[in-house]
């Protein structure tokens, strides 16, 4: 008996070990190898430990570009990640409707964006709304605008811009989770509050709502996530500019390690890291409010 | 039983191809150009890095060509990039690693970078002092990049230096000549370019307003340098503040376009005929050549200044280093000083990079053969290479910083403040301290 069981487990750990190795190697060697960077200055040949060591970690909130970053993302994720997310459930709900007719043709129209990669969405966009581009066009022949406007030269538009865009992308992703949710709520559930007697807008907030929440808190985790992480749109679609004005927080780290020739890995680390920090408070956030069950 | 012979299949696949990768680097030589080739192992054979199958490509291939006649065997590797920053990763990442065996034999890269290469990744390379080559037949200016403590790190290949173009015909359009626009102060350019933009609707110059290159160009062609000699920042000076308030005044008064980035720049303003003048490196000439409708409507002449003398500058020339990883290095100097160093196929070597990618010398005895001095149609028949050639030699050297694309993009910023409203002393002030703060690590 005893010799079968340790068979098994063994067998077990034969199999998880050579994910575990390559996860190990690949993955969490080289993050400590970036605590460790993160705590070092100097050319990146010869990186020196810091003194003091946390130098680095104090000197980026002196930063004046790096907190600009850091507004510039919470500005995208405190517009963008609640209009989208409601924008997703509620087409989530239509879609979701059984008498739908095309349901499937007007799912993936919605869900198509995803499929595009990021840097030639960006691109799109930018060729859109430039100031020669198809929107001024447009625009300017519907008597909207009397003269073609620089969308992305002014510092408002362009981070209307960013937002548009992000909407455009990552709405239909978040709706699919909606509905797969929606998908797991029984009929029955709905019938019963139609016998009772309750209308649209109560069903959906006393038992679409309640019943999505596990969805909704995955969907706003992955949403912070990814926000925070944001560099596609802001390098492609205007390089940050103008001014600085649309520069996310890892566009900036980019731009301290390999984007201007400065090579300064170890303050891009530790902005890096400053992030990860952020990612990990928000979402422990996140879960704590949505968490209900004590 | 057809299932499991499908699954055999599949398994089969699975490991033909997961082994692919260990087995492809058996048989290097069969296949050496889409390998990602490093330094050279064979005698006669270098590899090199470049970009812009347009202007760089052309000019190697040249040099190529050229050194056979001395060495029958000798290949030459171009591994083209997609672009300069490519090339600039490379050195940073190899440099970063201290693993210099992913390096090339030759690298292609800008000007400002190999202070700050040397600087940092002492090792990551091979200086020149073995090249058999004449110095003294290169500008100033020019080696004043590639030389780091009197040691020669490069051989130069592209001149950088600024031409100002523009379009006669418009300019004659509003009665004035390309002597009138010669040797002038900002002011009257200034004047001049309203009346260009009221007549015309043509705007006199534009540029990139994310990567400005302007306040730099203008700030040589004074002598002047936004650092001073010690390293230190020098934003807030009177003759760097003189300069932006020409450049804001310029784009309040529909002078200059500020493109929103270079892809505007090129595209939209140069190609897509929106001015009258284009002010940059010479490697802008094959962009300006894209409107074949304006063929023999433009001249070159130098810079306008701000006491009115004729301005020099150059801007984003490029150089040949030979990195550490090299195996041969003699052979990669002997290829270097007898191509664009000046030697017995300079003269071959730049002719062919001059007519098949426009790239001009930076080795002045070059730039007397006969090619430079033929007329070009589309500048209306001027001999516009050996002027550039002879405007190359009047570039004043000035201060160097390995902070030159940070200082550029931030005074680019304060530049686009500006003309939306904020206080030129502020923003000048704001973005001295951002620069000096970024230099502070």
């Amino acid at each position: 008996m005893k010799t079968i069981k340790r068979k098994q487990q063994l067998a077990g750990w034969g199999f998880l070990l050579p994910a575990s190795l390559l996860i190990v190697i690949m993955s969490f060697y080289p993050i400590l190898q970036a605590i460790f960077m993160s705590l070092k200055t100097g050319s990146s040949a010869n990186m020196q430990w810091a003194n003091p060591l946390t130098y680095n970690y104090t000197r980026m909130f002196k930063d004046a570009l790096f907190l600009r970053s850091v507004g510039n993302t919470f500005l995208y994720l405190i517009i963008q990640v609640p209009i989208m997310l409601i924008l997703a459930i509620l087409l989530a709900q239509l879609l979701n409707n059984k008498d739908l007719k095309f349901k499937g043709l007007f799912r993936t129209m919605v869900f198509l964006p995803c499929a595009t990669a990021l840097v030639s969405y960006a691109l799109i966009f930018k060729s859109l709304f430039a100031t020669q581009g198809l929107m001024n066009t447009i625009l300017v022949n519907l008597g909207i605008f009397e003269t073609n406007y620089n969308f992305l030269g002014n510092t408002n538009s362009a981070k209307a811009i960013i937002i548009i865009a992000l909407l455009w992308r990552w709405t239909g992703y978040n709706m699919v989770f909606y509905l797969a949710g929606l998908q797991n709520i029984e009929y029955s559930v709905y019938e019963a509050a139609k016998i009772d007697g309750a209308n649209a807008w109560k069903t959906f907030w006393f038992i679409t709502v309640p019943l999505l929440k596990p969805t909704i808190i995955m969907t706003v985790i992955m949403s912070i996530n990814g926000t925070l992480q944001l560099f596609d749109e802001s390098v492609n679609l205007t390089s940050g500019g103008p001014a600085n004005s649309t520069i996310t927080m890892s566009h900036y780290i980019w731009n301290n390690s390999l984007g201007q020739g400065v090579a300064n890995f170890g303050y891009a680390s530790a902005m890096a890291f400053f992030i990860f920090v952020l990612v990990a408070i928000l979402s422990g956030i996140s879960m704590k409010v949505g968490d209900k069950r004590d | 039983m057809k299932k499991k012979l499908l699954s055999l299949m599949l398994a089969g696949a699975l490991a033909v191809t997961a082994f692919a990768g260990c087995g492809g680097s058996g048989d290097t030589t069969s296949d050496s150009s889409s390998d990602s080739a490093t330094a050279s192992e064979d005698e006669n054979t270098l590899t090199v890095y470049a970009w812009d199958a347009n202007f760089n490509i052309p000019a190697l291939k040249a040099a190529e060509a050229a050194y056979k006649e001395k060495n029958p065997d000798f290949v030459l590797n171009i591994e083209e990039q997609s672009q300069s920053s490519d090339v600039e990763d490379a050195v940073t990442l190899a440099g970063s690693s201290g693993d210099y065996s992913t390096l090339p034999d030759i690298v292609l890269f800008q000007d400002h970078y190999i202070q700050k290469y040397v600087a940092d990744y002492p090792d990551a390379w091979n200086n020149m002092d073995g090249a058999d080559i004449d110095w003294s037949d290169f500008g100033a200016e020019k080696l004043s990049y590639s030389t780091v403590d009197g040691t020669h790190y490069g051989v130069p290949v592209d001149n950088g230096t600024v031409i100002f173009a523009y379009r006669v015909d418009i300019l004659e359009e509003c009665g004035y000549t390309i002597d009138d626009v010669t040797g002038i102060t900002w002011d009257r350019f200034i004047e001049i370019g309203k009346e260009v933009y009221a007549k015309t609707g043509k705007y006199l110059l534009s540029m990139d307003g994310d990567g400005n290159d302007l306040p730099y160009m203008m700030l040589q062609a004074e002598g002047a340098s936004q650092f001073n000699e010690d390293g230190t920042p020098n934003l807030t000076s009177d003759t760097v503040k003189d300069i932006i308030e020409v450049i804001t005044t310029m784009s309040k008064e529909n002078v200059l376009y500020l493109a929103n980035d270079w892809s505007d720049y090129t595209d939209q303003t140069i190609m897509g005929d929106m001015v009258a003048g284009v002010m940059n490196g010479n490697w802008i000439i094959p962009t300006i050549e894209q409107v074949e409708a304006n063929s023999g409507k433009w001249e070159i002449t130098s810079m306008p200044t701000l006491s009115g003398e004729e301005g020099y500058a150059s801007n984003g020339g490029s150089s040949l280093y030979i990195t550490s990883n090299c195996k041969n290095v003699e052979l990669a100097q002997d290829f270097l000083a007898y191509t664009f160093g000046g030697g017995d196929g300079a003269v071959a070597t730049y002719d062919a990079a001059l007519t098949d990618g426009g790239v001009i010398t930076c080795c002045l005895s070059a730039g007397e053969s006969e090619v430079y001095q033929q007329g070009v149609a589309y500048f209306n028949d001027q001999a516009i290479y050996s002027k550039i050639v002879e405007m190359g030699g009047n570039v004043k050297t000035v201060t160097q910083s390995d902070y030159h694309y940070p200082a550029r993009s931030l005074v680019a910023a304060a530049i686009i403040n500006i003309n939306s409203g904020a206080d030129l002393d502020s923003e000048l002030a704001g973005a001295q301290e951002q620069l000096e703060f970024e230099m502070g690590q």
